[in-house]
């Protein structure tokens, strides 16, 4: 039978129904260039200065010396000084310091001596992204100090002083001057393919159903994979140009870096927006009316796309339950499959696994849509 | 002159015990029924006495719990797409694309029935000018008038020149003028040798058919010509009542929900 001539029907109606909607096409086209200028300017994870307590309790020349490296940073600016343990306490308090540094009693006899001395590096932890990095930057500080110098770290309300003695060499590989955008936008060209397809096929099926034209095609020769695949072409078509408009637009506006294999990129894109389109299916074959089904769409599309892909927070900060909650979703595969190739160069070789995980993913959920929508007809 | 009489006319639909239950509830209660080729065959009955559920049966879109359907010749419990091109469908809800233009509704009915080229364009001329749209290929299907939309979902339906078409109360919400074009259209696929199973709340077109059913309560209650049917239920010696009256007393007899 004449299935492309059937299939090519779907897709040029498809085609048609998003031409004559205005509204669709906005958010097709708007969406990826708002949300682009919005975390590409407007939202930053970027720290800049951690204002910071220096509690001297040495008072010697080595204790000065070395506290005067936090000073001429210029990642670090001092912002008072202390005397003991409780002024850090009343500093976080009080949001006028984010880190503390305290050299103890006893600092250059120790260096003196040659032996690792210890200071407490105190960082307030309620802010974890500007934790973190003020974690790493207080590391690799140490280290530039040119002293063996064993760091005793303390989490954020300074109560666990539990220490380690790190001389860690803290250096940013893949971006080194941390713009958070370069992180990123690699992420949010994920969540944006996400958003607009899984809404979009969510709604799509249903509408037909609502329309009765459903009905009228059941009893076509039009049959019902064609019908489905049609329906996903026009999505797969902008969803993949969604992708392209945001990597071009970074790597133009932002000066994202393309330091990969494009193929890796552009085949893991492929089977992550299949997936996508699947889970949007899904909730087609779900959802009792059109309003569900664009709610649904939205929840899965924005919860899973921003707090579970590790688009903005990395996944190893997320408890352990939402982390595998997280598998379930295909945005972190290709999340880690975006960065790898704009960032960190990688190619086939490193990313397959991810490639593999998608491709299963797409064929499991594209099936059991397929099994439920088929049900739900009986 | 050798009598030759005219040879039986084919079967389009013979249907056996058809039941069919949706979890407690029973929709068709074992029905019969048989429509011969060529005929209008009027299907009546309230709402909810189960006329919508035995079309999508015979259509091949709802498996039946038992009975068979033979329509065409054809088994459609076991092999429901060998019927697909020869039958059309048109439901009281229209199935047009109302954001797709009167051609582009057209274009996508033609492609999912595999009209080539040629037999396209014969086609919806054909359709445009029986349904009077020639004029208005480009208008959105949601912009066009209640019997304008009815008549383009007839033309969507029987685009593909089916030999029997199943239509689901069509005239419903349509003015009483539209409804009188619309009967005229479809006695003319009838003579141009399409089978129409109808179903209606509307006397005056039930008069229009060849032969009726009337369903209620998932069962069919009587069958046979317009004129059968109200024969049948003259007092001894009184005058035939009207099909109105006739379907009045037939649904009562048997009680309505």
């Amino acid at each position: 039978m004449n299935s492309t001539g059937r299939l090519g029907a779907v897709v040029r109606k498809e085609f048609l129904h998003i031409a004559r909607d205005p509204r669709t096409l906005v958010l097709v086209l708007a969406i990826p260039i708002v949300q682009l200028v919005l975390f590409g300017f407007a939202v930053s994870f970027d720290v800049s200065s951690v204002r910071t307590l220096v509690i001297d309790q040495d008072g010697t020349p080595a204790s000065r010396d070395y506290l005067a490296a936090y000073e001429g940073s210029g990642f670090f600016t001092v912002v008072g000084t202390g005397d003991e343990l409780s002024d850090v306490d009343d500093a976080f308090h009080a949001g006028t310091a984010d880190a503390a540094v305290i050299v103890p009693a006893g600092f250059a006899r120790t260096l003196a001596r040659g032996q690792k001395a210890a200071v407490s590096i105190l960082v307030d932890g309620s802010d974890t992204n500007s934790a973190r990095v003020a974690e790493a930057m207080a590391t690799a500080l140490n280290s530039l100090a040119d002293q063996r110098i064993a760091v005793s770290w303390a989490d954020a309300n300074g109560i666990d002083t539990q220490a380690g003695q790190l001389t860690a060499q803290s250096r940013t590989w893949y971006n080194p001057d941390r713009i958070s955008s370069l992180f990123l936008i690699p992420g949010l060209m994920v969540v944006i393919v996400m958003i607009v397809t899984v809404q979009q096929t969510a709604v799509t099926l249903v509408r037909e159903r609502d329309l009765g034209t459903a009905e009228q095609l059941r009893i076509s020769p039009l049959r019902q994979t064609e019908l489905m695949v049609g329906k996903l072409i026009p999505w797969t078509v902008l969803g993949l140009a969604d992708a392209t408009l945001i990597a071009v637009l970074g790597m133009i506006g932002f000066g994202l870096p393309l330091r990969g294999d494009p193929w890796t990129l552009g085949a893991g894109a492929a089977l992550f927006v299949c997936c996508a389109l699947g889970l949007g299916l899904l909730i087609s074959a779900l959802a009792p009316s059109a309003e569900t089904a664009n709610i649904l769409g939205i929840m899965v599309a924005f919860l899973p796309g921003f707090l579970l892909s590790g688009f903005a927070f990395p996944l190893e900060i997320v408890p352990p339950a939402l982390q595998w909650l997280s598998c379930l979703f295909p945005a972190r595969y290709m999340v880690t499959i975006s960065r790898g190739v704009f960032l960190k160069g990688a190619g086939f070789e490193t990313l397959w696994p991810q490639l593999v995980q998608l491709g299963a993913y797409a064929v499991v959920v594209l099936a059991l849509a397929t099994l439920l929508y088929a049900r739900r007809q009986r | 002159m050798i009598a030759s009489g005219p040879a039986a006319p084919a079967t389009s639909v013979s249907v056996r015990g058809l039941t069919k239950s949706f979890g407690h509830v029973t929709a068709v209660r074992g029905i019969d029924l048989e429509v011969r080729a060529g005929e209008i065959f009027g299907f009546l009955g309230p709402n909810g006495s189960g006329k919508t559920t035995t079309i999508r049966m015979l259509t091949g879109a709802l498996r039946p719990t038992s009975g068979s359907v033979e329509v065409l010749g054809t088994d459609v419990v076991r092999h429901p797409d060998r019927i697909r091109c020869r039958i059309g469908y048109m439901s009281q809800r229209f199935s047009l694309f109302e954001d797709l233009t009167v051609d582009e509704n057209l274009r996508f009915y033609g492609g999912v029935y595999g009209l080539d080229a040629a037999t396209f364009a014969e086609r919806r001329e054909y359709i445009l000018r029986m349904a009077g749209l020639t004029d208005r290929v480009g208008e959105l299907a949601r912009n066009l008038s209640v019997g304008w939309r009815q008549r383009l979902a007839l033309g969507t339906a029987s685009i593909h020149r089916p030999e029997l078409l199943f239509l689901d109360e069509p005239t419903s919400g349509v003015d009483p003028v539209a409804r009188r074009r619309f009967w005229d259209l479809l006695t003319d696929l009838s003579e141009g040798g399409v089978t129409l199973f109808v179903t209606t709340h509307y006397m005056e077109e039930a008069i229009n058919c060849t032969r009726l059913a009337f369903m209620n309560r998932g069962r069919v209650i009587a069958d046979g010509s317009p004129r059968e049917i109200r024969d049948s239920l003259a007092e001894p010696g009184g005058p035939a009542p009207s099909l109105e009256e006739a379907f009045v007393a037939l649904t009562t007899r048997t009680g309505r929900r």
